[in-house]
């Protein structure tokens, strides 16, 4: 690796530097000075507590806040190595996607296939290149099928891949999400955990906002939680959900399996640390199943 | 016997438009004080089954009692007295300027009249949390507090059949516990609560009995305990027991499955640590 490709890995492709940000005619920081260093390729999930400022973290990054919304702000926020200050917001456009909540409140063309294609025209693709990202974003989105039908005729799972979709075609290296599982049902769920799994194998950063801490700690390799504004942790997933008590003081919650294990750690000495799914639970409680066999 | 609330008989409902047989045959009775969870994938038709409850919808064929009385002759505003509904989109029920307006809706439409239209609006709040939120828009507020809102506007008519459509989604962790309390108050005073959801954990702390819906059926009903146990119907309709339940189930499939972190903890609290010591002994 050359010099210069070197600096360049360890430039992280988000970095807040002390951010805090105030919505206008609001009086409390909606956040309050944080500082953190996401690196190519991470996938983080972003847990707190409604108000916590989860989706104030999303828009800032995408450069939504303060640049389109207003409001005030201090620090800075930096996308592959620029601050997004310098050029008012901009500079986040092509880098980040943001996939908010309620797809269907973002649809505005009569087919599948022309909202996919609706930001690309906006950024005045050419047609050639436009068909090209809109087949690719659909085969990625599982959509080729319905590509001719209204957004409004597809299932809960399948408008939140085409709200995925239209923001991948872009092609952008962070994909944002926020809340985007929470009105699905457990397969729609499963589906959007598999597609955004499968984007951050193939290189994308996911930086994602979700309830759902049993599926973030199966696919996320970082955790951040936020309370009230503040950085409360932001470290390797394993690591986050082991502090147990700090989660819980936080009321965030933490998978069953762990915090049952946390309960019961006195009878499992040969635990090294706490279990975050199902299979690390069921190899730290293995000696009881054992144990029941002998009994 | 406690009193049935609402039953359906042989109850068949086909969306016009789409000539779907969206319930097929569909016979249920749901008893005062009883917490009941409908499940099951999505358009599986959960949702159609309790819209006939307070008439949104009417049957094709088949009959909705509401105790005991056949609901085809009220009209819906009468049946949204008895069975209130509150929608799993917050954005899709409220409507008013402020929250204070948006609780009062529901007893100024039944005539509670002025003194006890404001106790009930300041009851609710308070059960709620929402008491520092009765001036603001409710526009403005964050996702759990707008779907307590919704909750509480529909409570505060006090229907004797709760009907909350997917009441956790979006809901953090303090939104959660705030509800499974009123839950759990509002089936003590004997009132009926049915929950349609896809949270199974939240299923199993509150469920007095639960109800697996597929293709317009019922394919199960039965306690927490049954339908849990019941993995490939489960899964069949896409759905899988609380984490801690499958834990559970691998440690000790034959006797009765914990549904909670907290049942997990007692049951296990202190007899495998005796299992534990038998293991040492017996390979040192």
């Amino acid at each position: 690796m050359s010099g210069i490709e070197r600096i360049r890995a360890q430039t992280p492709i988000v970095e807040l530097k002390n951010y805090t940000y105030l919505y206008r005619g609001s009086n409390s920081h909606a956040l309050s000075h944080v500082t953190a260093r996401i690196e190519k390729g991470d996938f983080v999930g972003v847990l707190g507590c409604n108000g916590a400022g989860k989706t104030t973290l999303c828009k800032s990054i995408a450069g939504i806040l303060p640049y389109v919304v207003g409001g005030s702000w201090e620090g800075e926020i930096d996308v592959d190595g620029k601050s997004l200050q310098d050029s008012g917001g901009t500079h986040a456009v092509g880098l980040v996607g943001i996939v908010l909540q309620n797809a269907e409140s973002q649809f505005t063309q009569p087919t599948v296939e022309d909202e996919i294609a609706f930001a690309l025209c906006n950024f005045g693709y050419e047609r050639t290149l436009m068909r090209q990202r809109v087949a690719f974003a659909a085969k990625a989105c599982g959509l080729t099928t319905v590509l001719g039908r209204s957004p409004y005729q597809l299932s809960g799972g399948q408008q939140q891949r085409l709200a995925i979709a239209c923001v991948l075609a872009l092609q952008p290296q962070v994909m944002i999400l926020d809340e985007t599982t929470s009105q699905l049902d457990p397969e729609g769920r499963d589906e959007i955990f598999r597609l955004v799994g499968k984007m951050n194998q193939e290189g994308k950063t996911i930086i994602m906002a979700e309830h759902d801490v049993e599926r973030l700690a199966e696919f996320a390799s970082k955790l951040l939680v936020l309370d009230k504004g503040s950085l409360v942790a932001f470290a390797p997933t394993s690591d986050v959900l082991g502090n147990v008590e700090l989660l819980l003081k936080h009321h965030v919650r933490v998978p069953q399996v762990t915090e049952a294990a946390f309960r019961l750690r006195s009878q499992l000495p040969s635990m090294r640390r706490l279990p975050i799914d199902l299979e690390e639970a069921t190899a730290a409680f293995k000696v009881w199943k054992r144990g029941s066999v002998h009994a | 016997m406690p009193e049935a609330a609402v039953q359906t008989e042989a109850l068949s409902y086909v969306y016009g438009d789409a000539h779907v047989l969206a319930l097929a045959d569909v016979s249920l009775s749901l008893c005062c004080g009883e917490v009941v969870s409908i499940v099951g994938q999505n358009g599986s038709g959960k949702t159609t089954l309790v819209r006939h409850f307070n008439g949104l919808l009417r049957p094709t064929r088949g009959k909705v009692l509401i105790f005991g009385e056949d609901a085809a002759k009220r009209s819906v505003a009468e049946l949204s007295q008895i069975c209130g509904y509150v929608f799993q989109n917050p954005n899709h029920q409220i409507f008013c300027s402020t929250v204070r307006e948006e609780l009062a809706v529901g007893p100024h439409n039944f005539g509670f009249g002025a003194a006890r239209e404001k106790k009930a609006v300041e009851q609710v709040a308070k059960e709620l949390g929402l008491t520092d939120a009765l001036g603001k828009h409710p526009m403005t507020l964050d996702y759990t507090t707008k779907k307590l809102v919704a909750i509480a506007s529909v409570l505060v008519s006090h229907p004797k059949v709760l009907i909350l459509d997917e009441p956790t989604d979006g809901l953090d962790e303090i939104g959660r516990e705030k509800l499974s309390k009123v839950i759990e108050a509002y089936r003590k005073e004997g009132n009926t609560v049915v929950l349609i959801s896809h949270d199974m954990d939240f299923v199993a702390m509150v469920s007095d009995r639960i109800v697996i819906m597929a293709a317009g059926k019922i394919v199960k009903d039965g306690s927490p305990q049954e339908v849990f146990s019941e993995r490939g119907r489960l899964s069949g309709a896409h759905l899988a027991p609380p984490q801690i339940t499958q834990l559970d189930f691998w440690l000790h499939a034959t006797s009765e499955l914990a549904l909670t972190t907290d049942d997990f903890v007692s049951k296990h609290a202190d007899k495998h640590l005796s299992n534990y010591v038998d293991v040492v002994s017996a390979t040192s």
